[in-house]
């Protein structure tokens, strides 16, 4: 098994410059949302979960069925 | 249209209720742990404020300052310093909705009739109208105003709110300290919580049940104003226009929340906020959240 | 309106000009909080009268204000038909005997061989809460449950979110546990034993077996700029306990013919060689997840890159692009998805007879190495009461295929991977009450 280095570039990202509270019209948008469509995200996992050897990622790793 | 000059008071298990009709509106005012003496003033002074601002800027009313100005065909007028600090805000609110919102809309009037039936104006009806509207067609220099012949301006958007915040002034000079709500037809202000912390209970009317609450907001203090379509709209084909117009074009606000009830510091900009989110038809709740108030839409 | 600090200063501003005197700080809070839904009806079918899916799912959440919420989804499904099932296709019919052990089913010639077919319905249900813990922090905890005829399924998480940087970079971490019992129909198969006639029930146990799951999951959340959002996750996943699928079989052929070894049942039961498959009862998995979504003028688009390796051998990569346009009232969203994984250590088209048996063996195709695309619509559209309604289609295809080393004589000229496409289609309404 191939190990995943921790250390990540993105660590540098957190210094970004960000917005400010009043800038962030464009994030409040629904769809602009991370989390937009749980339920959505949820049936595709479970569909991926069940055909594939892979499973979670945006959060934790599902299944909890006899599908795979 | 003239309001039934008559306020009455009563007594509901811990406040006191009064209620009378102003600027077209149901008004109640509701006072919390007074002696009705007290509270009979404040409703005097609350209601006497009412129809004072409604006298002084009703377009229907042909002693109105209002009606004065619409009818000046082109004359310059002396405004006084009331009047001038509307004019201003208007123009505020013109320039931060970049036009779509606009006091000289009011000739619109003639041809949307809102009442609920599928009357839809012709372009050409609009275009014609348009002539006559825009801020930017206005001579405005304080105190001097000065419109064209045909033009016509509504303090309609702001006066209801601006006058909530004026009867709390007298309240405040009455009776400082004193847990007053004023509600002016959905246009809410309270300045002091009441005695016993409790708030009060305003509920926001659904906008598709007339007559039900969809939600009820606690209001310690502060102010709510609500702007929407449920009893003011056109049906046609499918499509629900709102009786908000944009001033740019003549046509309602497309795809705007039937309902937008905002909470904020004082009245006027409550209602303000509600009436510019509104003109974003479907980026409302966009403007909404950068504003930082709570709002809330149906 | 660009500036929105400029908007809110001009409007503080002119109302102080109009109204003279400062207000007071507003205190207002709704009474009762509203629950908004989202309920949706799936179908999914794959080609060659393969699995074949029902599903509706409603999930509920209500705000209590104050960023409490508590939210829970209720799915079932009507799941029918067979996947494959690991032998492999023949130029002759083959018999199986089926997982109860009392009957057998057949496969055409040339046809690849898919489980028994079967009707299983299941039953789900997540709830979930989360709540401030103190200014900054957000915590929430979930459990989860479900419930099919030969599987059941009970689990918890917990998770801790904490805001910097003015709530531009939000880190957290969380733990899930999970509990699940697997009693298969007919009994638990003894690993590589060989499948049985009818009524034979020797190489099969009564009773379940349980898989214990414990997933770690440490988040980033940052905003890049006005218009941009990034997330990046970190996961890693212990199973242990019952990790096999009962049902899925390998072929032992011949060495020389690719085959399967012919045998004579007595009565009822298979004509060939097969054994139940053997994965090791325990699995390590990490994966590293990036999305981004960046808003250019009204359009929204949407990138997700997850790299996923276990110590199995399986290593996988997943693209994923959405791209939201409005579209009148409504939006149009297409969808591209390519999944690509390499096969476990252990798994094998077919075992040879005669050589060693290995310690783990399994032809199971989503084991295998395969790629995978998924094409898709969606298209949204609100309604006059501030509702939703939506309409997504999908094609998935996924197309494998065996390391030469393992393809042995005849194989080579028949499918030696059943490759998969299927058709989804899912209806979906969201409202508030």
């Amino acid at each position: 098994m191939k190990k995943i280095p921790l250390c990540l570039v993105l660590l540098g990202l957190a210094g970004c410059a960000g917005v400010q509270p009043w800038e962030r019209d464009v994030l409040a948008r629904p769809e602009m949302s991370l989390d937009d469509s749980p339920l959505d995200a949820a049936i595709d996992d479970h569909i991926y979960f069940s055909k594939e050897a892979s499973s979670g990622g945006r959060g934790f790793g599902g299944g909890g069925c006899g599908c795979n | 249209m003239n309001s039934s000059c008559a306020a009455t008071l009563t007594r509901d298990a811990d406040h006191w209720v009064g209620r009378f009709v102003a600027m077209a509106s149901p008004c109640e005012v509701l006072i919390d742990h007074a002696p009705g003496e007290l509270a009979q003033q404040i409703l005097d002074a609350i209601s006497s404020e009412a129809w004072r601002i409604e006298r002084k800027y009703s377009r229907y009313r042909t002693d109105s300052v209002v009606n004065r100005i619409n009818e000046s065909a082109g004359q310059e007028m002396v405004v006084d310093d009331e009047c001038a600090n509307l004019l201003d805000f208007a123009a505020t609110l013109t320039r931060l909705s970049e036009g779509a919102f606009d006091i000289t809309s009011g000739v619109l009037r003639k041809a949307w009739t809102f009442d609920g039936g599928d009357r839809v104006p012709s372009q050409q009806q609009l275009d014609e109208l348009l002539q006559a509207v825009g801020w930017h067609r206005i001579e405005w220099q304080r105190p001097l105003l000065k419109l064209r012949a045909g033009m016509q301006i509504d303090f309609g958007g702001i006066g209801k709110e601006y006058a909530v915040d004026s009867a709390a002034d007298l309240v405040e000079n009455i009776a400082p300290g004193l847990s007053c709500l004023i509600n002016f037809g959905g246009d809410v202000a309270v300045r002091h919580p009441r005695q016993d912390s409790k708030p009060w209970r305003v509920g926001i009317e659904s906008s598709t049940r007339i007559g039900a609450a969809a939600r009820v907001v606690q209001l310690s203090r502060g102010a709510l104003a609500t702007s929407g379509d449920s009893r003011r709209f056109v049906f046609r084909a499918g499509q629900r226009y709102s009786h908000i117009l944009d001033a740019r074009t003549g046509w309602p606000v497309r795809n705007a929340p039937h309902s937008i009830t905002v909470a904020a510091d004082s009245c006027t900009q409550a209602g303000t906020l509600t009436t510019l989110a509104m003109l974003k038809g479907r980026d409302a709740e966009v403007l909404l959240k950068a504003s930082g108030v709570q709002y809330w839409l149906q | 309106m660009k500036d929105k600090d400029n908007f809110n200063a001009t409007l503080a501003a002119a109302t102080c000009a109009l109204l003279g005197s400062a207000a007071t700080p507003v205190a207002a809070e709704e009474e009762a909080g509203r629950w908004s839904f989202d309920s949706t009806l799936l179908y999914y079918g794959e080609s060659d009268d393969r699995v074949q899916d029902i599903s509706a799912a409603v999930s509920a959440l209500r705000d209590f204000g104050d960023e409490r919420k508590l939210s829970a989804t209720l799915t079932a499904d009507t799941l029918t038909g067979a996947s494959a099932s690991g032998a492999i296709a023949l130029n002759r019919p083959q018999t199986f005997t089926s997982p109860s052990g009392r009957a057998v089913y057949t496969t055409a010639a040339g046809e690849v061989p898919l489980d028994d077919t079967f009707l299983d319905t299941r039953f789900a249900l997540n709830a979930s809460w989360s709540q401030p813990l103190a200014r900054l922090y957000t915590f929430s905890a979930g459990a989860s449950f479900s419930t099919e005829y030969d599987y059941t399924h009970l689990g918890a998480n917990l998770s801790l979110a904490r805001d910097f940087n003015k709530r531009n970079t939000t880190l957290s971490a969380g733990v899930a546990w999970s509990q699940d019992d697997v009693d298969p129909v007919g009994g638990r198969p003894i690993p590589l034993s060989q499948m049985l006639d009818v009524g034979n029930g020797a190489n099969k146990r009564n009773g379940g077996e349980s898989k214990d799951v414990l997933d770690l999951l440490l988040g980033f959340t940052q905003v890049l700029n006005r218009t941009t959002v990034l997330r990046v996750n970190y996961s890693y996943s212990d199973s242990s306990g019952y990790l096999n699928d009962p049902y899925k079989l390998l072929s032992v052929v011949d060495p020389l013919t690719g085959d399967t070894l012919v045998r004579v049942p007595v009565g009822q039961g298979p004509d060939g060689v097969y054994v139940f498959e053997s994965r090791p009862d325990k699995r390590t998995k990490q994966s590293l997840y990036a999305e981004v979504k960046h808003a250019f003028g009204t359009p929204v688009m949407h990138f997700a890159y997850r790299y996923m390796t276990d110590d199995w051998g399986i290593d996988s990569n997943t693209a994923e692009l959405r791209v939201r346009w409005p579209l009148g009232d409504g939006y149009i969203e297409p969808q591209l998805r390519y999944y690509t994984q390499s096969a476990a250590d252990f798994y094998r088209a077919s075992l040879v007879g005669g050589a060693a048996l290995p310690r783990y063996a399994s032809a199971d195709f989503r084991l295998g190495d395969f790629d995978a695309t998924t094409l898709g619509i969606k298209y949204g559209h609100g309604t006059a009461s501030g509702n939703e309604w939506s309409l997504r289609a999908e094609y998935y295809q996924q197309n494998g295929s065996v390391p030469r080393e393992q393809i042995v004589g005849n194989q080579a000229n028949r499918e030696q991977y059943p490759d998969l496409s299927a058709v989804i289609v899912q209806f979906g309404y969201r409202f508030r009450l």
